[in-house]
């Protein structure tokens, strides 16, 4: 069906409050955050952003919806072009990188917000998980890599990301920390888990 | 693009649908052995082992999540409840 020209204005005020809801969560925290700054950021009155969304806690349902999809989608390209866990994970935190700030937030504030936003959290660990045992698999098969519990890998692994970008101000105070501690982590990772040591 | 009705997984390529038929609106993962589509109780039961051997949730918490993503999908939004 046609959509009116209102139907497409309308449509596209909402991707812009998505949009800019999602940099502006990434900048002052999700919970933080106050509608009049969305509104700001997106360049419309403050009244626009409650005719799309009710609620504040409808806002963040929607940008976290949107970003595991998001996700979803680049968490699934990354396995396609990765062969080895190192590949696999280096485009993990490739992935981490392109909304670095916003998913920093969602770790840091996951229990305190709507269930949507754990929902989405552990979706996206079990896409991610599902990739990395699949390339552990092979290479402890072929002996590169220590026999091991997978989740016990993978707790290991996304629990050193996450305590890097929790503390990011401590790590790499000026820019990402992805950007500048990410080979490190892989690196080391990589060492504590490969069998010739 | 199609998205799996039944998990959500992008289908970019044949090799993502149920013995490459691309006419299938669910993803490989969620086909049993002939094609067919999984059941919600096996896809529950599935998803909630698979999250136990790659992330060691606690059992019920497990099945919980395992029901709270599959609740969000087209295929089980109304059996989930």
């Amino acid at each position: 069906m046609k959509r009116s020209i209102r139907q497409i204005q309308k449509d596209e005020t909402r991707e812009k409050l998505l949009s800019a809801a999602h940099i502006v969560f990434g900048q002052k925290g999700i919970m933080a955050a106050r509608m009049s700054d969305i509104a700001e950021a997106a360049g419309v009155s403050h009244g626009t952003v409650f005719v799309h969304f009710k609620t504040q806690e409808t806002l963040v349902a929607a940008v976290i919806d949107d970003f595991g999809i998001r996700m979803g989608q680049r968490t699934h390209d990354m396995a396609r072009n990765s062969g080895s866990l190192r590949d696999v994970l280096k485009a993990h935190l490739e992935g981490i990188r392109e909304d670095e700030a916003f998913y920093t937030q969602l770790v840091i504030e996951t229990r305190s917000l709507p269930p949507i936003a754990r929902e989405t959290m552990i979706s996206i660990q079990s896409a991610v998980s599902f990739h990395i045992n699949q390339a552990a698999q092979r290479e402890m098969d072929a002996g590169v890599i220590k026999p091991m519990s997978m989740a016990l890998l993978f707790n290991t692994w996304i629990g050193l990301v996450h305590y890097y970008l929790t503390n990011r101000d401590l790590f790499s105070p000026e820019k990402s920390v992805i950007e500048t501690c990410g080979s490190m982590l892989i690196d080391h990772f990589m060492h504590m888990i490969s069998s010739a040591n | 693009m199609k998205v799996c009705i039944s998990c959500g997984m992008p289908m970019n390529s044949p090799e993502d649908f149920p013995l490459g038929d691309v006419s299938k609106d669910y993803c490989i993962h969620c086909a049993r052995p002939d094609g067919s589509m999984q059941s919600f109780d096996e896809k529950l039961q599935g998803t909630t082992e698979f999250i136990i051997r790659t992330q060691g949730f606690d059992a019920k918490v497990a099945r919980e999540s395992a029901r709270a993503m599959l609740s969000r999908q087209p295929a089980w939004k109304s059996v989930s409840q």
